[in-house]
């Protein structure tokens, strides 16, 4: 661990709060009328994957817990555990489906992903910008249906659906931004 | 947030403006109906009050001669305007562009964004809360017939609240709400007795430490005291279907305010919450120059301490309540999140014009 203040905060770090490890979601500069600078964050415990509200004293300590990236396969899921492999040592880690979150939704068995780990334990993952899935159930887009932004929903190999647009076909590979659950653009 | 560049692809975002000026147009509208004198003070000024808080833009002002003199860019009318109160005025309103350092990083906040503040002598703070209760929902009246199938007939969305802006609003005083939300009470945090000091450290670090927060040496009572204010109360003003009136500070928090005659303890001062995002702060003004003049000392103390810019005091104000300031009251609102609040926008720097 290490000090740090509150100026160097930055989204998606991980410090310390009340005995636990948490990241960092979003922070926003306060001022009360009539008084001091404050910190006002959005905190995600690792563990338990809840979401609380904390305003620091602006400039106030806060100890910054050292979380390092790893690359690393998924293999598969059992109840709600999630096995991970390290590529280059083999060595395997699990973790809850609750500290994923919404991500769930996009893994894939046998892909690569990026997770925080700190002391030999899985924090979290680190969400990329977009997931390339393969749909796997499409209706047909009806013919002459020419209006512009229409949708239809989709089926992809993770069992998520989305809204995508008409030309979208079975078997068409598709990238999709896992915060929000949108449809980016086609990849094949 | 938008620029030049972004409005000429999409004239729609000129919404906003026309918005804006309506809301502006009807707050001048509202206080010409009451006889207000509308005010244009100085926004370039040779000195200013110290408030430890704030951070004040400098600048240089040059004479044909290339004499260079100090000015600061005015963090609020409010200074000018009591002068004009020492003067006689008694019923007057300004809408000032305003500035403020060092307050980056926040949707509620921009270094430059537009104060109204109005002033009533003879008065005090709940003559300006019928005021502005009433302003808003003036506004709110003429904005519904405007833009009928913009808002709904019986509240306003803002964010993920419902608020209905019928009276009565909901009234809490501060210590109500330590104890309805932080459970403690204010003699807890504070010394009836000792009339030296109402506001022992020891009391509120106790308090604060068992509650989990970190307290260092050098926090101050202000410190610790919104700490728990942002931390316990603030999420829940203006949540609960109405907007909320907080009232009834403790002193260190009230820098300008007039303290209560029946207990000293606390300034007459009230803010205005609309689905957690403050609106308006207003007080009962402080008279007393002996006062004030002890206050001026310490935050030029803070401000030096703090590393903030530095500042040459207003002494003329000084000068001004020695001739004597009218017993009088007055308020700041942000007239940019007044317009976050009946727009329902979630960034002030969505309803400014912007060069980035």
């Amino acid at each position: 661990m290490s000090k740090t203040t509150t100026s160097d905060f930055q989204k998606g770090m991980f410090i310390e709060f009340r005995k636990e490890v948490h990241q960092i979601v979003n922070f926003q500069h306060v001022n009360p009328g009539k008084g001091s600078a404050f910190v006002r964050t959005k905190l995600k415990n690792v563990k338990t994957g809840n979401t609380i509200e904390f305003t620091y004293k602006s400039g106030e300590d806060v100890e910054q817990v050292p979380v390092f990236i790893r690359e690393m396969q998924y293999l598969y899921k059992t109840d709600n555990q999630l096995y991970f492999m390290d590529k280059d040592n083999f060595e395997q880690f699990q973790i809850s489906g609750e500290s994923i979150a919404d991500f769930r939704h996009f893994l894939k068995e046998g892909n690569i992903y990026q997770l925080y780990v700190h002391r030999d334990e899985i924090l979290g993952l680190k969400p990329p910008k977009k997931v390339k899935l393969k749909v796997i159930e499409a209706e047909v887009g009806i013919k002459g249906n020419t209006v512009t932004g229409a949708k239809k929903t989709v089926l992809v190999e993770t069992g998520f659906k989305v809204q995508v647009p008409l030309f979208i076909k079975e078997g068409d590979i598709i990238a999709i931004n896992p915060e929000t659950g949108e449809y980016l653009e086609r990849v094949n | 947030m938008p620029t030049w560049r972004q409005i000429k692809d999409d004239q729609s975002l000129w919404d906003i403006f026309y918005f804006r000026q309506e809301i502006i147009s009807l707050v001048r509208e509202y206080f010409h109906q009451q006889n207000f004198l509308e005010l244009f003070t100085p926004i370039l000024v040779p000195s200013v009050i110290p408030e430890s808080y704030v951070d004040i833009f400098t600048t240089t002002l040059l004479d044909r001669n290339l004499k260079k003199n100090k000015r600061f860019l005015i963090p609020s009318p409010e200074v000018s305007i009591k002068k004009l109160l020492v003067a006689g005025l008694s019923k007057c309103f300004e809408i000032a562009r305003v500035f403020r350092n060092r307050e980056s990083g926040s949707s509620f906040h921009y270094y430059e964004f537009t104060s109204l503040e109005w002033y009533r002598t003879q008065a005090s703070y709940l003559d300006i809360l019928e005021d502005c209760q009433n302003l808003i929902i003036y506004i709110f009246q003429k904005l519904k017939k405007k833009y009928p199938k913009r808002f709904n007939k019986k509240y306003l969305n803002i964010q993920n609240y419902k608020i209905d802006l019928s009276l009565p609003w909901q009234m809490i005083t501060v210590s109500q709400a330590l104890k309805k939300f932080c459970q403690i009470s204010f003699d807890e945090i504070t010394d009836r007795n000792n009339k030296k000091n109402f506001f022992p450290l020891s009391l509120i670090r106790k308090i604060a430490f068992k509650k989990g927060y970190k307290v260092e040496v050098n926090n101050t009572w202000e410190e610790i005291f919104n700490q728990i204010y942002l931390n316990e109360i603030e999420p829940y003003l203006g949540t609960d279907g109405r907007p909320t009136i907080i009232y009834d500070y403790p002193a260190p928090v009230a820098a300008l305010a007039k303290l209560k005659k029946d207990d000293k303890r606390i300034a007459e001062r009230f803010e205005v919450y609309f689905g957690r995002i403050e609106l308006a702060d207003c007080c009962t003004e402080l008279t007393d120059y002996k006062e004030q003049k002890k206050r001026f000392r310490q935050n030029l103390l803070q401000i030096k301490k703090s590393g903030k810019n530095p500042i040459i005091a207003d002494l003329d104000f000084l000068e001004a309540l020695k001739s004597g300031l009218p017993d009088c009251a007055g308020i700041a609102l942000g007239v940019d999140r007044l317009i976050m609040i009946l727009g329902n926008y979630s960034f002030i720097s969505d309803t400014l014009l912007t060069y980035n």
